[in-house]
């Protein structure tokens, strides 16, 4: 059965490769994806928000991004506000060396002893915050247990970092009351629904609804002119693979 | 007497994409990274990506004025694409796949850590960089 994407949250960090405090950013949230919180974490390349397609671009409306930068000049922050929406929370590294009096990092290719500790605060930083926003509470023993390399639990095998890229949020364009709406995650939904063998009807609808309202914020008004954009797919659906099925 | 030393401007700048998600992007970063700070250090110089995405005007200044070479780690091509939004042209494009291509023997699996064989494919691709960028340097007026 396809899964529908699940709802974890998205790092995206600045990577900066000109500066030290970059490496720093994608080494934290390399740590977090494989180490720390890989079931709850994804991630995307932050120059794909502008080389990818859409889908691409609706990865921040979809989950909730921590924006981790570098520098002041906040590309993450920014790159995923402009092409895509507003961060949940988002963490400067500069700001985070200064608040917590830690030392400068050096190196670009290999980061120094400095770089390397900085790194192991940051992603324990952004762990916490990840389970702040899926609403987690973690045990610090058991937590701390988890991230021993052999501690029992580990993960088997090696565990990689989730990449959404090319393989991003579907999304679909309805025409709802005249005017195009996108509605993130629906081929998924509709490919969901047929493989439960969901027949097109008003209880299936309401369904429908339920499974989009997860993923979409939909304004009152137009929910009901998009239910029935939603079913009206929906017997398109199931129509192109069979198409008794779709007026029985 | 010795030659002189290129100023900024006449760098080459290398510049990688930001992959983070597949072992293909940390190699065609840790290519960058060896021509920038062991190959060629004297003659290339890099930006970070995301400023270029970002419209950073001293980054697309320097991108447009200087010679680039792009390394992509996916089809996505996001350095490339990143450079041509910027209004230039790269001098060269790199791709890690078609290292891989040619030496199907080096298999990466983990973005963190290349390992050995991801180091290597790294080598073989900063020296074919390393050489494109000797080529734009003897062109240069």
């Amino acid at each position: 059965m396809p899964d529908l994407p699940e709802k974890r949250v998205g790092l995206i960090a600045c990577s900066g490769e000109d500066l030290p405090v970059g490496t720093v950013s994608r080494m934290a949230v390399l740590q977090v994806l494989e180490r720390l919180r890989p079931q709850d974490t994804v991630t995307l390349c932050l120059p794909l928000f502008l080389a990818g397609e859409e889908r691409e671009r609706a990865f921040a409306r979809f989950y909730p991004t921590i924006a981790i930068d570098g520098c002041s000049k906040r590309c993450a922050a920014r790159a995923t506000e402009h092409y895509s929406a507003r961060p949940a929370a988002s963490l400067v590294i500069d700001d985070f060396i200064a608040e917590k009096g830690l030392p400068e990092p050096h190196g670009l290719r290999q980061l120094d002893a400095a770089g390397q500790a900085v790194t192991q605060a940051v992603a324990q930083e952004l762990a916490h915050e990840v389970d702040r926003l899926l609403g987690k509470k973690r045990p610090t023993v058991v937590e701390v247990e988890a991230q021993a390399p052999d501690a029992e639990g580990e993960p088997e095998g090696m565990v990689v970092a989730t990449c959404s890229c090319g393989s991003g949020i579907p999304v679909a364009q309805l025409q709802v009351n005249g005017r195009r709406v996108e509605i993130l995650a629906l081929p998924a939904i509709l490919d969901q629904f047929r493989e439960m063998g969901k027949p097109v009807n008003d209880a299936t609808a309401g369904e429908l609804m339920d499974a989009v309202k997860l993923y979409n914020h939909l304004p009152n008004e137009e929910e009901a002119g998009l239910r029935e954009a939603v079913l009206s797919e929906y017997t398109r659906y199931i129509a192109a693979f069979d198409p008794a099925s779709a007026t029985s | 007497m010795s030659e002189p030393k290129p100023t900024d401007s006449d760098r080459v700048l290398i510049i990688p994409c930001s992959g983070i998600g597949k072992a293909f992007g940390s190699v065609g970063r840790e290519a960058a990274y060896l021509v920038l700070e062991e190959l060629r250090p004297n003659d290339t110089g890099t930006v970070c990506l995301s400023l270029l995405t970002m419209g950073d005007e001293e980054s697309q200044q320097r991108v447009r004025e200087q010679r680039t070479i792009a390394i992509d780690g996916c089809p996505k091509a996001c350095a490339r694409v990143n450079i041509e939004h910027a209004g230039a042209e790269p001098a060269a494009i790199f791709r890690v796949f078609d290292v891989f291509r040619a030496h199907k023997e080096l298999r990466v699996q983990q973005v963190s850590d290349i390992g050995e064989n991801g180091r290597e494919m790294a080598r073989i691709l900063a020296e074919e960089v390393a050489v494109k960028v000797d080529e734009l340097r003897g062109g240069k007026e």
